[in-house]
């Protein structure tokens, strides 16, 4: 069980979240949805340790970790795939992600190498330019390697940011296929930030809303999908009327 | 009525500081050489004041342009020899001299500028560091021309409607030539030039696709920097009356970037208080002896670890509280974006458009048509070559192969910012705002598109303000905008240009269905005023919706292309693209 209990953060002087209480079950998808600026990736930046609480804890199996640092949350499990196609743009797409793995202590290369392989077997197109440079990457395939690296540390939890920015439609569906797959056949827990609110939550077990550094609605992923609010703010409902 | 009047009484209390500043300026100006009277603190005021004249020098260069310069203390050199040898061996009028001098030093610092058409960063300043220490040798061993290590002596000083010849005289000269070269640098950061520098500064590769000639201007920035710092020196050997090659070496080229950097390197007066500050501080700590070095330079970490902005940029944060918002800029007329033409016709034609990258055929032979007033959708899978395209089109590659025409020209391999003069702005997939800028500067610099004139430019600026429903946030910080926001400004900036044609780059990414529905009806009613759009993008219930027709690419080759409506249907384009279309449609 993943805890998110009354978080405040603050950049400098501007609140960015006042007072966030979600939990994310043991192999369980979350999404965290709202427009843009309301909080939601702050709420994983936090989550992964890349921002520290003013107020606030954040307990994974009852144990607080909003004081460890970065590299020491993902020693425990806990993957972050950022915004914004951060990957290791002077290294190959093949370091790139066996870097990802560098949280895991022991690995033999047999296992690594049939890591690879799983990864290379949901994007074809990371094998073909696996010895290929980061910056060389188009926009897309970048997404793909940061995806593909954040799944190399072989999580028990994996916070993503937006992975659906920038890709193809086939290649939205089929990322949404692959969460969906690792949450069912690794048991991996899922809290995913996105802005494509009907996929996320198509794929999802429950949801919260967030809105300017709150948690306004939470409910199942189907409540979610029914409630008038959700559709007229973020699944494009205000089309229809 | 009443609406007017509290805008009146805004724009007189900005009247009034614009006015009391320069005021004060000029009375601290009189006033100093009367209460600095003995004549080692009245030749420490003239140092103080050739100094902040060769640091506002670095304003321009650093400040503005963003390049770095460890040469300037070479350029002081130039002007004071000029002078110098100009006056004495010469038997020349003072003020030929200085010209000489203003151009030898332009011309150095043209030249110097010259290299940072091929170099940035830390090798530019290697070079400009080469630059300086060449040019302490030249004048320490030259000693037929320079008198070498022992310099020259008994130097002349101007007439200026009278004779200048006690110091006090002269210390008011020094001032006023301080408070000239403070007026016309802080003039120019509100030009064209002067938002041009700082966009370079800021984001080069952005600057290009809205028409600035980076190169020019740096050039440029290079040249008026040197010429600015062979003043100072100018004003400095005369103060002196005798000057030798040490005062002109590497270590002097390093504190006039320390007064830079601890006074605020991108403010007029920031850089005048630190010139000041470390012209006075070495002789007030004189007394402690041997520490004052140890205290002098712990001062200066300190600053520069604390205050990244300088002291003026502390200075200012302490005084926000007290500033007043600025009014946000009235459009006077609309935008007038889209150009004057027949709806129909070619505005872009692409024929056999190829780029490799080392053996990789990124674009493989594209052709297609673009017709004004068209909504063009360019789509198909990642690494299909997309965005490729659109570099190449705005110049930021040069095509391997193949033809770009433009309003009936080919612009294949022109330079980016030619392009963007010509009528074509574009937006970046991943953002490439101004980050330190305003808002509104952010939109200015676009607004200068072709030369507009300074009337023209805030017009075009102020009407693409207020058509992206910006104008309250002008004059914020982009960096401080959230995500969102930041989006809007890119695609303001790009139609402040008033282009003909406008090339986004998934404008959509990472805004939800609310603002992807804000986005779509602003491109409608740009694209109703006669823009013609070229847009990259994967939402496809964003593209049904806005675009008109659809070119799919594929491997770096067009694989389908058609009314968006077609396209969308076609096996290949389903089968490589959309996988499942009703998802993919969100329908």
């Amino acid at each position: 069980m993943f805890e998110v209990r009354d978080v405040h953060v603050a950049y400098g002087a501007v609140t960015a979240l006042r007072g966030v209480s979600l939990e994310v079950r043991q192999g369980e998808i979350v999404c965290l949805l709202g427009a843009n600026g309301a909080g939601k990736s702050t709420t994983l930046r936090t989550a992964s340790g890349l921002l520290h609480p003013l107020r606030g804890e954040i307990l994974l199996g009852g144990r607080p970790i909003h004081r460890l640092s970065p590299e020491a949350i993902a020693r425990i499990g806990i993957a972050h795939v950022p915004e914004g196609r951060r990957i290791f743009p002077g290294l190959t797409a093949l370091e790139n992600l066996v870097l990802g793995a560098s949280n895991r202590r022991g690995v033999r290369h047999g296992e690594l190498e049939a890591d690879l392989e799983r990864m290379f077997g949901i994007f074809p197109d990371l094998e073909r330019l696996k010895h290929a440079l980061g910056w060389t990457l188009s926009g897309g395939q970048q997404q793909m390697l940061a995806i593909a690296r954040g799944l190399m540390a072989r999580p028990e939890m994996l916070l993503m940011d937006e992975p659906s920015l920038g890709l193809a439609p086939i290649l939205v569906q089929q990322v949404f296929a692959v969460i969906k797959e690792i949450n069912a056949r690794l048991h991996t827990t899922v809290l995913l930030v996105e802005q494509n609110a009907s996929m996320a939550l198509a794929i999802s077990h429950r949801g919260y809303v967030m809105e300017t550094g709150r948690i306004v609605l939470a409910g199942t992923a189907p409540e979610l999908l029914r409630d008038p609010q959700v559709r007229e703010a973020y699944l494009g409902g205000r089309r229809a009327g | 009525m009443s609406e007017a009047a509290p805008v009146k009484t805004t724009r007189r209390g900005r009247l009034r500081a614009v006015h009391v500043a320069p005021a004060l300026a000029v009375v601290a100006a009189a006033a100093l050489p009367l209460l600095f009277t003995s004549r080692y603190s009245t030749n420490l005021l003239i140092l103080g004041a050739a100094w902040s004249i060769a640091t506002l020098g670095l304003v321009v260069v650093l400040g503005y342009a963003g390049q770095i310069s460890l040469a300037q203390a070479a350029f002081f050199g130039i002007g004071a020899y000029a002078v110098a040898l100009g006056t004495t061996r010469g038997e020349m009028n003072w003020w030929l001299a200085l010209a000489a001098g203003l151009a030898a030093a332009a011309a150095a610092g043209a030249a110097l500028g010259m290299t940072t058409l091929k170099l940035g960063g830390h090798y530019l300043a290697m070079v400009t560091i080469c630059f300086q220490i060449i040019y302490t040798l030249v004048a320490t061993n030259w000693v037929a021309v320079t008198g070498g290590p022992d310099g020259i002596s008994n130097i002349r000083r101007p007439s200026f409607v009278v004779p200048l010849v006690s110091a006090q005289r002269y210390a008011w000269f020094a001032l006023a030539a301080l408070l000239a070269v403070a007026g016309a640098v802080w003039w120019l950061r509100d030009t064209a030039l002067g938002r041009a520098m700082l966009a370079v500064r800021e984001n080069e590769l952005a600057a290009q696709a809205l028409g600035v000639n980076t190169q020019r201007v740096k050039v440029v920035a290079f040249t008026l920097s040197a010429a600015i710092g062979a003043l100072g020196g100018a004003v400095y050997a005369s103060g002196y009356l005798y000057i030798s090659p040490d005062s002109f070496n590497f270590d002097h080229a390093v504190s006039f970037l320390a007064m830079a950097l601890v006074g605020g390197s991108e403010s007029v007066l920031g850089s005048i208080l630190g010139a000041g500050l470390l012209t006075f501080l070495p002789e007030w700590l004189r007394e402690l002896k041997k520490m004052y070095l140890v205290i002098y330079g712990c001062a200066i970490i300190l600053v520069i670890v604390f205050m990244p902005e300088g002291l003026w940029g502390y200075l200012r944060l302490l005084g926000r509280p007290f500033a007043r918002q600025a009014p946000p800029p009235a459009a006077r007329r609309a935008l007038r974006v889209g150009g004057r033409g027949t709806a129909g016709e070619e505005i872009l034609g692409v024929e056999g458009l190829v780029k490799h990258f080392g053996g990789i055929a990124a674009v493989d032979g594209v052709d297609f048509v673009v017709r004004r007033g068209e909504v063009h959708a360019l789509i198909g899978p990642n690494g299909s070559g997309k965005t490729t395209c659109i570099n190449l089109l705005s110049g930021l590659y040069v095509p391997t192969a193949g033809r770009i025409r433009f309003l009936g020209r080919d612009v294949a391999g022109q330079r980016p910012s030619r392009i963007a003069g010509a009528g074509m702005a574009r937006s970046f997939q991943n953002l490439r705002l101004f980050r330190e800028l305003t808002v509104w500067k952010n939109v200015l610099v676009g607004a200068q598109r072709g030369g507009a004139g300074e009337a023209e430019t805030r017009d075009r600026a102020a009407a693409a303000m207020a058509f992206a429903g910006l104008a309250d946030r002008a004059h914020e910080r982009c960096r401080n905008l959230p995500y969102g926001h930041q989006k809007l400004v890119e695609l303001a900036r790009a139609i402040a240009g008033e282009p003909e044609l406008l090339l986004l780059d998934e404008p959509g990414a990472g805004l939800n269905q609310t603002e992807k529905q804000d986005l779509v009806e602003l491109l409608r009613r740009l694209n109703g005023m006669g823009l013609t759009i070229v847009l990259v993008e994967h939402d496809m219930s964003l593209i049904s919706r806005a675009a008109t027709v659809a070119t799919v690419l594929n491997f770096g080759r067009k694989i389908a292309e058609g009314t968006a409506e077609e396209v969308l249907r076609h096996p290949a384009v389903v089968e490589a693209y959309l996988g499942n279309r009703e998802v993919a449609l969100g329908v």
